[in-house]
């Protein structure tokens, strides 16, 4: 049997005992990335947290922080907590309270064979060195017992022996709530689990729990996320007035660089398509906002952004954390839409985005306004032969990283490849891809957060795996030579901000000239209008 | 939250040592920041990125983006990389005394 194939009861209990670090990841204990990125002397290393964190929040779970709540006072502010814990369990079993996700998370807390088939596909747990408490079924398991006990109750003695046997202290409770943010939501797991168990949702569950119940959430989701947008109206501060401004240098310095007039549209009612852009964009990748204004513009294609709040920032964090913030930031893009008349929504490159506007709100939408990914809408235009391409613009190696929430959760998965068969004629697939892909590493926000030593944790844990598809993308060049710029086409604003601090932390930009990007830039790099190439390599 | 001292006087700063209440900044602070960020001398260089992020950053109230500090104040961004090694946004706008950016930047 191998070594991830059984799971020790012992260590499931051990999140009760009261001990300075439930976990600790040595980076001896990693996997070994291709070479030149194969001698860990030579990388960064991890950064201790700090004695002064450790003292003032509950960081007993492992080496780092995202949730960093502070350690309750008093005995009385510690049993309210785990009080509140209890009722929030409760409730996401309750169909008035969690009639969302009711049905698949009861079936993922009954039905878990144990058979860890799960483990082998997870890359946070393969690439920490198989340690326990990342393991997909570990928080999982916790929960369970913990549902077992207290919610379904019944067959006391059953339970007891088969799930009890936890102890639900404020130990447990505060070690699951840091917990709760070590897995990206993938759900990798979920797609090879043979019997269909979600352990994905179930991580999706506490986060929840510890939100809409106890009020604990990371403040790069909450605070300075959703509530952020819906008050100011986007999670980068941006308000309307400084929205305009930097569009309107973006149109600016694309029609300086191109020679091609371009000219974003602002509120143009019954326009056939409302483009909602991660607002992320603008401020740190103006290019590709750019870039879509530039081939909608050259397509004849009918369309606008908005000024209005939250609308024009296709954000919604609630997503990862928080049904109620999620509804509240999917109405205001609902209500916008009626507003403008347009005929369809069309989500920028930003995966969440597309989950949260092509799926989840579903049901806040009730089929009032169609949603479409940008992915089939720049296949639509790149082969409707409204542009002149030359896809020799593009040779270079390009390789793609499939965004979870585009392919894996949605199944969009061909429109980015036929486009980059058609204008990078040395594309190549990461292994494996689609719906098979990896993860960032940096999802479900974790891209967002770096606070503490949260980041080291990212570059060399949930980051790993990309790290070593990427090195291994580009495996048939010189990687100790940047003179070949190679690019990393990731149409996610997530995906792309993980992509650039692992391609930073790792060096891989000076020492291998690996470089990142989106799709619509590529697209109009190959454009035969351009006089000078689109991407500039210096700013990237 | 953490502290931050300079000249005997302590501000309170987040977990990467941005200043948590913009209003605070002065040029002191400023040249005690920059000697967190490894830069020991502030230069005419560094005050005009410095000045230009808080200007911006009064008008509308979050950090400019890169390509425009670049263009408007007329530095390449690897000369940005030479007078603050940690960048632009971590390192010149916690000289500045702006904020963390936030969202999907």
């Amino acid at each position: 049997m191998s070594k991830t194939s059984t799971i020790s009861p012992k260590s499931i209990k051990d999140i009760s005992k009261s001990s300075d670090q439930l976990a600790h990841v040595d980076l001896k204990d990693l996997p070994p990335l291709p070479p030149p990125y194969d001698d860990m002397e030579k990388l960064p290393g991890f950064k201790a947290l700090s004695e002064e964190a450790r003292e003032k929040f509950d960081a007993s779970l492992d080496d780092t922080l995202v949730v960093s709540h502070p350690k309750p006072a008093t005995p009385e502010e510690e049993e309210r907590l785990v009080k509140g814990f209890f009722s929030g369990l409760e409730k996401l079993f309750t169909k008035e309270n969690n009639w969302t996700f009711l049905e698949p998370l009861t079936m993922s807390m009954e039905h878990c064979a144990k058979c860890q088939t799960c483990a082998t596909d997870c890359p946070v747990f393969t690439m920490s060195g198989e340690n326990e408490v990342y393991r997909p079924t570990y928080r999982a398991e916790v929960m369970r017992r913990l549902y077992f006990k207290h919610v379904k109750k019944g067959t006391k003695v059953f339970n007891s022996f088969q799930n009890g046997g936890i102890d639900g202290n404020w130990t447990t409770i505060s070690r699951l709530m840091e917990l709760a943010y070590r897995c990206t939501l993938c759900r990798r797991c979920a797609q090879s689990c043979p019997i269909g168990v979600d352990n994905g949702l179930i991580t999706h569950e506490l986060r929840k729990l510890f939100s809409m119940e106890m009020g604990i959430s990371p403040k790069e989701l909450h605070e300075k996320g959703t509530v952020q947008q819906l008050k100011v109206g986007s999670s980068t501060g941006m308000n309307p007035v400084a929205i305009k401004d930097n569009v309107d240098f973006i149109d600016e310095d694309m029609t300086d660089r191109t020679g091609i007039k371009v000219e974003t549209k602002w509120d143009v009612e019954g326009a056939d398509i409302l483009l909602i852009h991660n607002a992320g964009e603008f401020l740190a990748w103006p290019e590709n906002p750019g870039a879509f204004a530039l081939m909608l513009e050259a397509a004849g294609v009918s369309w606008t952004l908005s000024s209005d709040l939250v609308a024009y920032d296709g954000v919604n964090y609630g997503l990862f954390y928080d049904d109620a913030q999620l509804a509240r930031v999917a109405a205001r893009h609902l209500e916008v839409a009626k507003k403008l008349k347009v005929k369809k929504i069309v989500m920028g490159e930003c995966g969440h985005e597309h989950k949260a506007l092509g799926v989840i709100a579903d049901r806040v939408f009730n089929n009032s306004i169609p949603r479409e990914s940008a992915m089939t809408l720049m296949e639509e235009i790149v082969f409707s032969g409204k542009l002149s391409l030359d896809p020799s613009k593009n040779d270079f190696p390009v390789t793609l990283h499939d965004p979870c929430n585009i392919t894996r959760a949605m199944g969009i998965v061909e429109p980015q490849r036929r486009v980059l068969r058609h204008i990078a004629p040395q594309f190549r697939e990461m292994e494996p891809h689609g719906t098979r892909n990896y993860c960032c590493g940096g999802g479900s926000g974790f891209a967002i957060m770096s606070g503490h030593n949260f980041a080291d944790w990212r570059m060399h844990i949930s980051g790993r795996m990309k790290m070593k598809q990427i090195l291994e993308a580009f495996g048939d060049t010189d990687l100790y030579s940047d003179e070949v710029k190679k690019y990393i086409c990731a149409p996610c604003s997530n995906c792309k901000g993980q992509i650039r601090d692992l391609l930073d932390f790792y060096g891989a930009k000076t020492t291998s000239g690996i470089y990142y990007g989106g799709l619509v830039e590529l697209i109009v790099n190959a454009m035969t209008d351009l006089s000078e190439p689109f991407l500039d390599w210096d700013m990237m | 939250m953490a502290s931050f001292e300079y000249n005997g006087k302590a501000v309170d700063v987040d977990e990467d040592g941005f200043i948590e209440d913009p209003s605070v900044w002065n040029e002191e602070l400023a040249k005690a920041l920059a000697e967190i960020e490894g830069v020991t001398e502030m230069s005419d260089d560094h005050w005009k990125i410095v000045h230009y992020l808080r200007d911006y950053y009064k008008q509308f109230g979050i950090a400019p983006m890169v390509r425009k500090l670049c263009k408007e104040t007329d530095t390449p961004l690897k000369r940005i990389y030479e007078l603050y090694p940690s960048g632009p946004a971590k390192g010149a706008c916690k000289v500045a005394g702006l904020p963390k950016p936030t969202g999907c930047v």
